[in-house]
């Protein structure tokens, strides 16, 4: 992978038979060859972080799913940095495996220094990182995948879709059946989705030399991105980039400021207590600076640099070293020296992507203090590529055109390992559900990061790769890492059937405990002046006359459940022993005030989430006192539900009243709040009749505008 | 151990403990607003709908028990927290589902003076989970629970439309340039603190934040608390609604000031008298001219005199006239009408040096009309308009001439100071920032609690203090916060 090698008009890797690499006994049943023709209930074309998450999604939901991929050996590549994690990717991992997906797990066999990053900045926050062992994740995750029930994996390239006709009962112009390879050769699926990564009309520039390829040394798929073009796709272009790799060994760290990781190292994944390496194994970062020679160095070659010039949009947080400093002259900007396994010679320079010709990366590098003899073993470069504008896809992650087609990762504008594990695995259980024709399975963004991340892109859209921020999430408070499992281990075990029995008893054990032991916190109530006693470590003001309860008690910052415990070992004790448990009911008591705050408005999103808009509504030609720019906002948008509608910038509030008539309430969330508020008449005790009428009018309002 | 029926799947006790966690029953907001349109309009209808809508009867009317459902009843209605009486109206009580929202709601039909109806919108902000609504919340209640059908959706659209779209921009111009400017400045100190706090939240641990960015958002915060402190406690309309306008009467004396203030208190509240210098000491009676409170002064007469007692009455008098919201200047008619010349200069002995924030409003009260012939009066108010000065009305507190017209001006004037009830109604726009500016405030005040021990958690707080100032100058997405750190930070990892 470290060689430059050529990537020219090579064929893809011939297509073997479909390998059965391993299946289980009930798998050859569905997996049916009709006249030769092999058929899956799902397709997943690459093996990246969607594509691997999809596929073992799917399978765990019991569909027979072909993984088809350029080379098996890249499944679980790390193309970029060698770190999985950090703040608010750390929160998609948390939530990607309460959903049992895999790349938490893997991280938690395969990392070399793992660190908590925002520590001292509040729990809701706290982001979970690792630098990772390339090779070792790469193994893991590959055995794991290889392992999977009912998966199995081919070496294939993807030259076309087979189409058919679309199903009525579904918005969409035609409907997947399937896929032809690159040898002709045909695979009949019930759904495909679609993991392309940035292979589709991908190009990587070095300089002033361009190379189609995907990454380093695989080549890009351009039958596929035609056959998107042909059938009405719109698609644009973005940019990102990659750091040159350095040789560990011609660094001099000597000089350099040292990041050690967390001793004890914080595992990802709720399954584990431990991650797999002792503390004292794991290895360092280094870090340094530029300085104004580089920048002016930077500056001399500009005009050898394609990639920076062009128009195309990068990403505004992870630029390349020329656009940081051109956008920001004048400063120091930070460089993180990472190593990429235990094994590895070679160390990976966050922050310092750039795509100069080879020879200029080479001098720049040698002003850096600790790179002063440093040799580059592959030189940086800019990739650009196509996406799929997302607002094509509903928030299943299926496309609006093309039935029982889904997309998931970079192909729908977003960077990042994390993200791309995110829509994977959503893509992989709806692709799964949907051939078993149950209803789709959707986090709203009042639920998780996921969520947010998928309704930002299918009802905002992106014009630059997206990449997850806490600051995007309005339910900061009540979405954080320590209860991602609360939020969707259960509803993924029930809903979508992707949680294991294990997973979910595990699930279980730790909120029946959570809720005992908050019951138990409130149930202690004392006086302030007898508390102030009990816990001298904490300044628990006296001057309240009213008593308190350890729940509040629990809120001081220097309380913790061991203290109280201490004080009231009865019935508290049980609490303090499980480590877990002790910390989230910490959590718990200092979020209690927000997260209640945040529930009646989380309440307020939800209903209307639950009024959902017709797919195909066509707002230029329906009756409704709306401005044409309103118009125009609404079609190029088209919102999902009102929720949607209403965080779209520069929609009234009057033109949401106005589309309400065009509204039809979704049974199933109306079931699902029926649970969450029975009090104050919600949409189950509604006067049913009156929507009857709404969705008749609305249905003749469509009949007139077609 | 429970199980779901034929079929179902088991879920363990942790399951559902975890939808209780997560999900907990939250008690919907109660929301209120002024519904009655705009205009001139002699009663105004105040609505709530939500769960506390009969929690919010029984403390505004003070009673035990709700009145008939869907009846009018005839109640006194007192603020909760000082059982001050601020009207007596009709109480309507539509307990859910047969109501318009569906769910409980409550009218208050209330006279249409701006102090009653923000007196009723305070008091109900006051309570426990109770807010302003929204725009077009209601509406939208009423259609998720299935209570609206198409022309009213129709209708509501256009009238939300109306009412808050054009009420809002209608506000923010009546505020005038100045306060708007105000708002919008707060709006970008406020909400450029608060990308400068996500970047560090997001972006710290790698990249080139320092703390330092914290303590310039210290800094704003601390600015912002004291800007808004300030204005909300200098928010002499509300004041002047809530405390009564401030007018005194001055002027030379036997001019007949105090028969002036006999007659707007239609009792003799102060002794009259041929004799000049009668009145020593500042008389007060407090009115209501028009709706509005007004608390009135009679001074004593301005001259020069050797009487220690009236020359402490009449330096009394000069300090009241100093602080006064609006002076009525009243001066001899017959006198001035003599010498019309000199009616600039009398003036001027009575008004007080022009104070910093430009001078007072005056109103100019020539009395003794009765001793002059119509061509003289003619002549008199001529003279007035000619030499600019304010406005002018010639009336005779003996013989009750001219006392209507000079009414119709007085009320004017407070109109104009007051916030008008016949244009508009800017006194609920007025009690809608109120509650959002001390809200905001509030918030910003936990911000600095929480800094230190939690940062996310005193994020959180910005976030809220952003949205209640949006609620004022429009609303900030995630967008533009992060394009705002950007701007403002290179994020390199």
């Amino acid at each position: 992978m470290l060689s430059l090698g050529r990537s020219g008009p090579r064929v893809a890797a011939a297509v073997i038979p479909p390998r059965r690499l391993r299946c289980t006994r009930n798998d050859t049943a569905s997996a049916a060859h009709s006249f030769g023709v092999p058929r899956y209930d799902v397709v997943v074309i690459g093996g990246g972080h969607a594509g691997t998450e999809a596929a073992s999604a799917a399978a765990r939901l019991g569909a027979q799913t072909l993984l088809l991929t350029h080379k098996i050996d890249t499944i679980g590549q790390m193309s970029c940095n060698p770190s999985f994690g950090g703040i608010g990717k750390g929160h998609l991992m948390k939530e990607v495996d309460a959903l049992d997906g895999l790349c938490a797990r893997i991280c938690d066999q395969s990392g070399v220094h793992y660190k908590v990053l925002n520590k001292r900045k509040g729990p809701a926050v706290w982001g979970f990182r690792a630098q990772i062992d390339r090779n070792l994740y790469k193994e893991n995750m590959q055995k794991e995948i290889l392992q999977t029930p009912c998966l199995t994996v081919c070496e294939a390239s993807v030259e076309d879709l087979l189409l058919t006709e679309p199903e009525a009962e579904h918005p969409g112009k035609c409907c997947v059946s399937g896929v032809i390879l690159g040898d002709g050769r045909r695979v009949h699926a019930g759904s495909v989705i679609l993991t392309t990564g940035t292979f589709l009309r991908g190009v990587i520039l070095i300089g002033l030399e361009m190379h189609p390829a995907g990454r380093m040394g695989d080549q890009p798929s351009i039958g596929l991105a035609q056959t998107l073009e042909k059938l009405g796709f719109t698609v644009g272009r973005l940019k990102t980039g990659t750091p040159p790799r350095l040789l560990k060994d011609s660094i001099d760290f000597s000089g350099l400021a040292r990041q050690e990781a967390d001793n004890p190292p914080v595992p990802f994944s709720f399954l584990n207590e431990v991650v797999w390496i002792k503390p004292e194994h794991q290895m360092s970062c280094y870090q340094t600076h530029t300085n104004p020679k580089v920048e002016q160095l930077i500056r001399d070659n500009l005009h050898l640099n394609n990639h920076v010039r062009e128009t195309t949009r990068g990403p505004r947080y992870c630029p390349s070293l020329e656009s940081k400093v051109l956008r920001f002259p004048n400063r120091v900007h930070q460089l993180w020296l990472e190593p990429e396994g235990l094994d590895s010679e070679v160390i990976y320079p966050q922050g310092m992507s750039l795509t100069l010709p080879s020879e200029i990366q080479e001098q720049l590098i040698t002003h850096i203090r600790g790179l002063e003899k440093a040799k580059i073993v592959q030189p940086g470069y800019g990739v650009q590529y196509d996406f799929l504008d997302p607002r094509q896809l509903f928030a299943s992650l299926e496309s609006r055109l093309v039935q029982r087609l889904f997309f998931a990762g970079q192909i729908n504008g977003t960077t990042g390992y994390e993200e791309a594990a995110a829509q994977g695995i959503i893509a992989g259980i709806n692709a799964g559900l949907r051939v078993k024709g149950k209803p789709p399975f959707i986090v709203s963004r009042t639920e998780g990061y996921i969520g947010v991340l998928i309704d930002d892109l299918t009802t905002l859209g992106t014009d630059e790769p997206y990449r997850m921020f806490t600051s995007r999430v309005e339910f900061r408070m009540s979405l954080r890492p320590d209860n991602a499992d609360s939020r969707l281990t259960f509803r993924g075990y029930s809903e979508a059937g992707c949680v294991s029995q294990k997973r979910y008893d595990q699930a279980s054990r730790m909120n029946t405990m959570l809720e005992e032991g908050i019951e138990a916190l409130k149930a202690i109530e004392l006086s302030s002046t007898k508390w102030a006693r009990l816990i001298p470590e904490a300044a628990i003001s006296t001057n309240r006359s009213s008593s308190c309860s350890a729940l509040d008690i629990l809120q001081y910052q220097e309380v913790n459940l061991e203290i109280l415990a201490r004080a009231i070992p009865e019935p508290l004790k049980k609490f303090a022993e499980w480590r877990q448990l002790a910390q989230r009911l910490k959590i718990e008591a200092v979020y209690k005030q927000p997260v209640s705050i945040q529930k009646v408005e989380i309440e307020e999103v939800r209903r209307d989430e639950a009024l959902q808009l017709p797919e195909d509504l066509d707002y230029f030609a329906i009756n409704a006192s709306l401005s044409q720019e309103v118009r125009e906002k609404l079609d190029s948008h088209r919102p999902h539900t009102i929720g949607a509608v209403s965080r779209i910038p520069g929609i009234t509030p009057a033109a949401v009243v106005n589309l309400l008539r065009f509204v039809k309430v979704s049974r199933q969330r109306a079931e699902g709040m029926s649970n969450l508020s029975r009090t104050d008449s919600p949409l189950p005790d509604a006067d049913l009749l009156g929507q009857r009428k709404i969705q008749i009018a609305a249905q003749n309002v469509f009949k007139q505008s077609h | 151990m429970w199980r779901a029926g034929a079929g179902g799947r088991r879920l363990a006790r942790g399951a559902r403990a975890a939808c209780r966690l997560y999900s907990q029953t939250a008690t919907r907001d109660t929301i209120f607003a002024l519904s009655s349109g705009q205009g001139k309009c002699g009663v105004a209808v105040i609505r709530t709908s939500g769960p506390a809508s009969g929690v919010a009867v029984l403390r505004l009317t003070g009673t035990k028990e709700l009145p008939q459902p869907r009846s009018a009843a005839l109640r006194r209605i007192c603020d909760p927290k000082s059982s001050e009486m601020l009207d007596r109206g009709l109480v309507l009580w539509f307990p859910g589902p047969g109501s318009f929202t569906g769910e409980d709601v409550a009218e208050f039909h209330v006279h249409g003076g701006p102090a009653v109806v923000s007196g009723i919108l305070t008091a109900l902000g006051s309570l426990p989970q109770v807010r302003l609504a929204v725009p077009g919340e209601f509406a939208k209640r009423a259609f998720q629970n299935g209570k609206l059908d198409l022309t009213e959706a129709e209708g509501l659209g256009d009238l939300i439309h109306a009412e808050t779209e054009g009420q809002r921009r209608q506000a923010l111009r009546q505020m005038g340039g100045e306060l708007g400017q105000l708002y919008r400045r707060w709006s970008d100190a406020l909400t450029k603190a608060l990308a400068h706090v996500e970047a560090y939240i997001d972006f710290s641990e790698d990249d080139n934040i320092e703390e330092g960015v914290l303590s310039q958002v210290d800094t704003t915060v601390e600015i912002l608390e004291e800007e808004l402190r300030v204005h909300l406690q200098d928010g002499r309309r509300g004041e002047r609604l809530r405390d009564g306008v401030q007018v005194v009467i001055a002027g030379p004396t036997n001019a007949g000031k105090s028969s002036l203030l006999n007659h707007l208190c239609r009792k003799p509240a102060a002794i009259v008298s041929p004799v000049a210098g009668t009145t020593r000491d500042v008389v007060e009676a407090a009115l209501n001219i028009g709706g509005f409170p007004v608390v009135l002064s009679d001074t004593a007469g301005l001259r020069d005199t050797n009487d220690a007692i009236e020359k402490e009455g009449v330096s009394r008098a000069r300090e009241r006239v100093g602080n006064a919201d609006l002076i009525l200047a009243v001066l001899d008619a017959a006198e001035m009408a003599q010498q019309p010349s000199r009616l600039a200069f009398s003036l001027q002995g009575i008004l007080p040096p022009t104070r910093s924030d430009g001078a007072q409003p005056c109103l100019l009260v020539l009395n003794k009309s009765d001793l002059l012939g119509v061509q003289n009066q003619e002549g008199l108010l001529q003279a007035c308009a000619r030499l600019g000065l304010p406005p002018a009305c010639l009336l005779s507190c003996k013989t009750g001439e001219g006392l209507p017209n000079f009414l119709s001006t007085f009320k004017e004037q407070l109109g104009h100071m007051c916030g008008n009830p016949l244009l508009g109604s800017p006194s609920p726009t007025q009690v809608r920032h109120r509650v959002s500016l001390t809200k905001c405030l509030e918030a910003l005040g936990r911000f600095g609690r929480h800094r230190d021990l939690d940062l996310a958690l005193a994020a959180e707080e910005l976030r809220q203090a952003r949205r209640l100032l949006g609620q004022l100058t429009g609303q900030v997405g995630a967008e533009e916060i992060l394009t705002l750190i950007f701007k403002d930070f290179c994020i390199g990892k």
